[in-house]
């Protein structure tokens, strides 16, 4: 995988940032997570236009062949930002998925769509309890004269309105196969979210005819890679928002007048504040780690992003958690952004699973 | 990172190399018990140091005229590597000896010419003398007081948590020299002697049941007006630069991670405890493990990536939050290692060592979330000189500090 030198991230990182803080303002943000789409077709043209939708597809295909440790710091800001789009799903997820499985006539035909953004895909993966686990795909695969038709349900699936294509994971008769679905063969039901930012859907197949991709190795093996990629884009979205939060939650502790003087000079609010910088400066440390390990595709790497997993998702729920109440009472409001932030963290902790699966996970990668 | 070299430095490591081949023989291994490690330096390791010094590679970044080269720091790095590559100790003082880099800065030529070699080899011992029973936190609080008589000082009072009071030849001292300015205005900085009858020494009894610190009594006791460091009533900013130097040379010992490839190499102690207690399986236990290895590795990748920072010639926030982050590994570590054991916590003495570090861990904790500044201070250290929030008001500011309440 290419890697940028430091100049050259230094400058996707602020070109992304300028970008967002124009088009992903605020107020942006709330006009755009009412919207059904919950994304702006205008920003999200002109992310394509600056490679970062491709940002981790090769060159070959469309894409910057950037890696995962570029990945990571574009979505610090996106996360910053709070930024509305079906960046993780298609061009993270789907596209790393496809790289993985390693499928060249799919790869032909489906990556430059999604780097060029006039092609949006997604995983459906997830059964009713929203897992990342082979046992919890709900979803079989059937074969007749060459022909394969998938039926079940896939819940959770990140962006599915948006999508028009589906990369279906699905139980044949002993192994996990993947497939291309064309969504206007399924039923698409959009799911109201806690998180107005993020778009879910629960997919119904019945019958739906399906065209296998082949894979080069086995296909769980290629879902792990692409969760891989993921989690590190995930959590560097959850450090970028922990510390976009921290400023402005400090920001207002030095500009809010009680009792005569500023909040933030109150031990008890100052020392708060000390508390979220180390939640949120360890959370950017484990983020970054993790995505250079994997950059390196060194032997830790899956331990590196476990902890990044459940470091950032909690240090991304107590920053923001913690925000509303340094705030007080505006931060109940709900025109103040700061429940966008928790809405959002408490979003991104569940996505990939919650962090109490990932300090498992750790633990038995570490041997135990 | 790469580093350009030239010739000039290629003639430096020759000679690094030459002289540590020509001098270096090795030093005995320190005789273990016998007072603690780590106090008072044996005659061969005196002996080495003074050659060390005379060789001019102890503290290489001085000028020349205090045993110094006046090298820049990559050339000095190159020195301490060649040092550190065969084990000799001696070199980069002028980045760790806190005591003769102070001495330096903002001593007087007398007192320079007295102990800067001494203190260079080790054959002069020194301890701290700061904290008060009424002046903690408050450190310039200060009510030890110095008072000016003829070509001495005579200092009277009480000092605290003094490590290696006991052996010291001089401490050093922060003592009141006026009572009529606000706190931080009175403070002078001085060499005490420590040998002389007006200064007693008694151990301290930790909660532990070990004794590394000490009291230390100063009634009459006299320290010659040369032995001030910087002018009168300066002594809170020689303070701030001794201090400084304190606090480079604990952020030299922190520790990155152990260079990479590591996540998993050798078992973490908490895993093996667990294991060993047969409670491995525990669910519940495992969740807290996990966040207690987390804690200490986040740490680890936050000290990594601010050396990382200021390599770049970057500031980073992140140095400073390493002690908070230690004080809640070591108290949550504590918890977890108790919880493994259960009940076998209740136990102590030498047939039940797990007990024994369960309980140590637990109430030495509180060394370092207490000591060196509580986590409170430090946390208001960080709201305020990394986040910028503005201070609590102070009801002894601007106040002559005879007028200040203390206890």
């Amino acid at each position: 995988m290419a890697t940028l030198s430091p100049e050259e991230r230094a400058a996707l990182r602020d070109s992304v940032s300028r970008l967002l803080a124009d088009h992903s303002a605020e107020a942006d943000v709330r006009r755009t997570m009412e919207t059904e789409a919950g994304y702006d077709a205008e920003l999200w043209r002109k992310l394509a236009d600056m490679g970062v939708i491709g940002l981790v597809i090769e060159e070959a295909y469309g894409g910057a062949g950037a890696g995962p440790v570029e990945l990571e710091l574009v979505m610090e800001e996106a996360g910053a930002a709070l930024l509305c789009s079906p960046l993780l799903a298609s061009g993270v997820l789907a596209a790393e998925l496809l790289r993985a499985l390693g499928d060249e006539d799919a790869k032909t035909r489906l990556l430059p769509g999604i780097a060029a953004g006039t092609s949006i895909m997604t995983v459906a993966m997830t059964g009713p309890r929203g897992e990342w686990t082979e046992d919890s795909i709900e979803v079989h695969a059937t074969e007749q004269d060459g022909a394969w038709r998938l039926d079940g349900v896939a819940d959770y699936v990140l962006h599915a309105q948006n999508a028009d294509v589906l990369l279906v994971l699905a139980h044949a008769a002993n192994e996990v196969l993947a497939f291309e679905v064309d969504p206007a063969l399924v039923q698409i039901k959009p799911l109201p979210t806690f998180d107005h930012t993020l778009r879910l859907a629960r997919i119904g197949f019945a019958g739906v005819s399906a065209r296998r991709l082949n894979a080069t190795g086995p296909v769980w093996d290629a879902v792990q890679q692409a969760l891989n990629l993921a989690l590190v884009a995930l959590a560097g979205e959850q450090a970028g928002g922990a510390r976009r939060c921290l400023e402005f939650t400090v920001d207002y502790a030095k500009s809010r007048i009680q009792f005569g003087r500023a909040i933030g000079s109150f031990q008890a609010v100052k020392h708060m504040a000390a508390d979220l910088l180390l939640e949120s400066e360890s959370a950017i440390s484990a983020a970054r780690n993790a995505a250079q390990r994997l950059a390196d595709g060194a032997d830790d790497a899956d331990a590196a992003i476990s902890l990044a997993a459940f470091a950032c998702a909690d240090a991304f729920a107590q920053v923001t958690a913690t925000s509303i109440q340094m705030h007080g009472g505006i931060a109940f409001t709900w025109v103040h952004p700061a429940h966008l932030y928790l809405r959002r963290a408490r979003a991104d902790a569940q996505l990939f699973g919650p962090p109490s699966e990932y300090r498992e996970r750790y633990l038995e990668q570490l041997g135990a | 990172m790469t580093q350009e070299i030239s010739d000039g430095d290629e003639v430096l490591r020759e000679e690094v190399r030459a002289w540590l081949a020509d001098n270096w023989k090795g030093l005995p291994k320190p005789q273990p018990g016998a007072g603690g490690a780590g106090w008072g330096a044996s005659a061969e390791q005196k002996a080495w140091l003074r050659k060390v010094v005379e060789a001019r590679w102890a503290v290489t970044r001085w000028p020349t005229e205090w045993y110094g080269r006046g090298l820049s720091d990559a050339q000095a790095r190159i020195v301490e590597r060649e040092f550190s590559k065969v084990g000799a100790p001696g070199a980069g003082q002028d980045r760790t000896n806190l005591w003769a880099n102070t001495l330096l800065a903002k001593g007087t030529p007398a007192l320079k010419a007295r102990l800067i070699a001494p203190l260079l080899c080790s054959e002069v011992g020194m301890c701290l003398l700061y904290s008060e029973p009424g002046a903690g936190s408050d450190l310039a609080g200060v009510r030890t007081r110095a008072d000016r008589k003829g070509e001495n000082f005579i200092v009277n009072g009480q000092k605290v948590w003094t490590s290696g009071a006991a052996t010291a030849d001089y401490g050093m001292l922060i003592a009141r020299t006026d009572w009529d300015v606000p706190k931080h205005m009175g403070i002078s900085f001085i060499f005490l002697p420590m040998k002389q009858p007006g200064v007693e020494v008694r151990p301290l009894h930790q909660i532990t049941g070990e004794s590394h610190f000490n009291e230390v009594f100063i009634t009459d006791a006299t320290a010659p007006v040369e032995n001030l460091l910087g002018e009168l009533n300066t002594g809170w900013s020689v303070l701030q630069t001794a201090l400084a130097y304190e606090r480079s040379v604990m952020g030299e010992g922190a520790r990155g991670p152990r260079s990479g490839a590591l996540e998993a190499k050798s078992e973490e102690p908490l895993i093996a405890l667990a294991r060993e207690a047969g409670v491995l399986g525990d669910p519940v236990l495992r969740q807290d493990i996990a966040r207690v290895i987390a804690y200490k590795r986040l740490n680890a990748l936050n000290t990594a990536r601010a050396k990382a920072d200021l390599a770049q010639g970057t500031s980073s926030p992140v140095m400073s939050l390493g002690k908070l982050a230690m004080s809640r590994i070591l108290h949550e570590e504590a918890k977890v290692r108790t919880a493994i054991l259960g009940a076998g916590s209740l136990l102590e003495g030498p047939d039940h060592p797990r007990a024994e570090d369960a309980n140590f861990l637990t109430l030495n904790a509180y060394f370092t979330s207490i000591g060196g500044g509580t986590d409170q201070i430090q946390r208001n250290i960080i709201g305020e000189r990394v986040l910028g929030l503005p201070k609590e008001p102070e009801v002894d500011r601007d106040v002559p500090f005879r007028q200040v309440r203390g206890g």
